[in-house]
């Protein structure tokens, strides 16, 4: 029959496996150590902005890595994801408001959200999957803009520009301990305050920590091979049998669920939701340059550029008042390194990032493409 | 519907679909039987690839029907007709591009085994997938770059790789767009005696367009010379290699039959 040995002559397999392989593993335990590192958080760092920055890295850990089912495995270009995240925050952020911060009125806020996201992507999923990525692509940012205005509008609900502030269930409140010692007052362990914020920390990063394994986990079955098939030939994976508006429609409301669920824990975390926070524009970009910078259809990717990027919007400018004051007094250094430039080298940052890895950070680790 | 057990008939009826103005196949009406092997030629722009593209799906027919069983599938999508037995390849490579070439074919076997929604197990985790899409590999002898990219092989690795998805498909109905074309020499004749096995299996119908009229003679039972859309001729090989009419509008100018 065919001349076996020739080919694998001429084949063989590719030298460089063994060492991707070990790349991808790195990548791997990395992304391992900063979650061990997120979920150590309230013990290892004890100001309350670090919180708030591991917090965000959670959530947004969890958009990122839904955003990148849909961009980056199946290759979807959607600019709703914001919109399915504010509808989860607001769905919660309403419950409390309307019933006080109980349990029910928090699960059934979140879960109305998260239906709500979904309804959402199933209709424009149904109504325009089918047409051109271009297309569908305007369709999302429409119907975003839409919701940035109704938001607005709707300000009785909605509390509008200035957005909702509300009680949360009783065991994340700041004042409520879980462990009392003697005198009554809370329980510090390595200095940290057992107290409610832990319990809503806690909360909060293992239900990312879930949703994104979930995530993970998801690429790798059968599921997960059909959509990046349809990334690659949508055309030929219909040809073999796949329905593939139904697939384009399940991981859109998927998507849509899990940035929902991201968008009400984070409401529960924040005690505040307003378009600030869940909704605008600026957030959109923010997720996609995370997606980019992390490395597009890696799911993994989504950790380091989150890290990066959340890291670099919190601290840059405190790192950089820094070095303006060791370099006074030598020329135009310190006018460069000014914290209010701080956008700049971010910008010059992105540049660099995108020019010397156009597959992202945990896209050139992964060079050789898919792994089995 | 069902697929039968003892093979599909499949059968157009004055098959017809026009681009603007131009009627790119015309009213073409035909039979296939299961234990036999169709080949279909004809001039560039006959309309060969488009009649393919009709039975399976990619285009829907301005008039006339895909009959499959005595059903009318010519309004179906072509995942629901891969599902219910015409399997097709094409004329140029359609691979996926960035996925591995086992991939490729696991992907094939996954949907014929409608494992395709599964959102939990991991893929690793169902060995028979995996299993049965290197038999395939190993058919068209592609076993030792199984892990390679499939844009990364060379084109006649791709067309081999094109032909093991088709078989991967196991469909009732088999449709090879030109599988050898730019193949090197030595590489086409075990292709396409693979080929010519699959109609042994009494339940299966072949459908085949190619140009060399050498392999044309040598492994069809039947020819359809199809000219601007329209069949032209319809026979056994003998008949065909011998018609004038075949001879003066199509083979004439080629020089001859030999």
């Amino acid at each position: 029959m065919f001349n076996q040995k020739k080919l694998s002559l001429a084949w063989g397999n590719p030298p460089s496996r063994d060492r991707n392989q070990n790349l991808a593993y790195t990548l791997r335990i990395t992304v391992g150590l900063v979650w061990a590192i997120l979920l150590l958080a309230p013990f290892l760092f004890h100001d309350v902005r670090a919180l708030e920055v591991a917090a965000r890295i959670c959530i947004f850990i969890v958009l990122v890595a839904s955003y990148d089912l849909l961009i980056g495995i199946t290759g979807i270009v959607s600019f709703a994801h914001t919109l399915f995240f504010a509808c989860g925050a607001y769905g919660a952020a309403i419950g409390l408001k309307l019933y006080g911060g109980s349990w029910s009125a928090y699960s059934l806020g979140s879960l109305a959200g998260m239906l709500l996201a979904v309804t959402i992507a199933a209709v424009i999923g149904l109504l325009s999957l089918r047409v051109k990525a271009i297309f569908f692509a305007m369709i999302t940012l429409a119907v975003a803009s839409l919701a940035l205005v109704m938001v607005s509008q709707f300000s009785a609900y909605t509390g509008g520009e200035d957005g909702l502030t509300y009680k949360t269930p009783a065991l994340f409140k700041t004042a409520t301990k879980l462990l009392e010692n003697e005198n009554g007052s809370t329980v510090k362990v390595f200095g940290t305050k057992l107290n409610g914020k832990l319990a809503a920390y806690y909360f909060l990063s293992f239900s990312c920590l879930l949703i994104f394994a979930l995530t993970v986990r998801l690429v790798a079955t059968p599921l997960g091979s059909v959509l990046k098939a349809i990334r690659e030939n949508d055309t030929r994976a219909e040809a073999i049998g796949y329905r593939v508006v139904r697939y384009r429609s399940l991981i859109f409301c998927l998507s849509a669920a899990s940035a929902a669920v991201a968008g009400s824990i984070y409401a529960v975390w924040l005690k505040y939701t307003g378009p600030e926070t869940v909704l605008s524009f600026t957030i959109m970009i923010d997720i996609l340059l995370m997606v980019v910078i992390g490395g597009m259809g890696t799911i993994w990717g989504s950790v380091p550029g989150v890290l990066l990027l959340v890291l670099a919007q919190y601290y840059l400018r405190d790192l950089m008042e820094i070095a303006a004051e060791k370099t006074t007094g030598i020329p135009l250094l310190p006018e460069l390194l000014s914290p209010e430039r701080w956008l700049l080298w971010l910008g010059i940052g992105f540049i660099l990032v995108v020019y010397f890895f156009p597959k992202g950070l945990a896209g050139a680790m992964l060079a050789s493409g898919e792994k089995r | 519907m069902k697929k039968q057990q003892s093979g599909s008939s499949l059968q157009t009826k004055s098959l017809s679909i026009s681009f603007g103005g131009h009627t790119a196949v015309n009213a073409v009406s035909c039979q296939f039987h299961p234990n036999e092997l169709t080949v279909i030629v004809g001039p560039n722009g006959a309309g060969k690839t488009t009649f393919f593209n009709l039975i399976s799906g990619q285009l829907k027919p301005t008039h006339g029907q895909v009959i499959l069983n005595n059903h009318d599938v010519s309004q179906m999508p072509p995942a629901t007709r891969a599902r219910l037995g015409i399997g097709r390849a094409f004329q140029l490579t359609n691979l996926f591009p960035r996925l591995s070439v086992l991939e490729n074919i696991r992907l094939v076997v996954q949907a014929h085994s409608g494992d395709g929604w599964r959102f939990f197990t991991r893929i690793t985790a169902l060995p028979e997938l995996e299993a049965k899409a290197e038999h395939f590999l190993h058919l068209v002898g592609l076993s030792s770059v199984a892990h390679m990219l499939a844009n990364e092989l060379s084109h006649g690795n791709q067309r081999k790789l094109e032909v093991a998805m088709l078989m991967a498909m196991e469909p009732d109905i088999y449709m090879f767009d030109e599988p050898t074309a730019g193949m090197s020499l030595d590489e086409a004749p075990s292709l396409l005696e693979l080929i010519a096995n699959l109609k042994n299996d009494s339940s299966k119908t072949v459908l085949l367009v190619e140009h060399k009229m050498s392999v044309v003679r040598a492994l069809a039972d039947r020819i359809i010379v199809l000219h601007n859309g329209e069949v032209l001729e319809d026979g056994t090989p003998d008949r065909i290699m011998t018609s004038k009419l075949v001879k003066d509008v199509y083979l004439g100018n080629a020089g001859g039959l030999a």
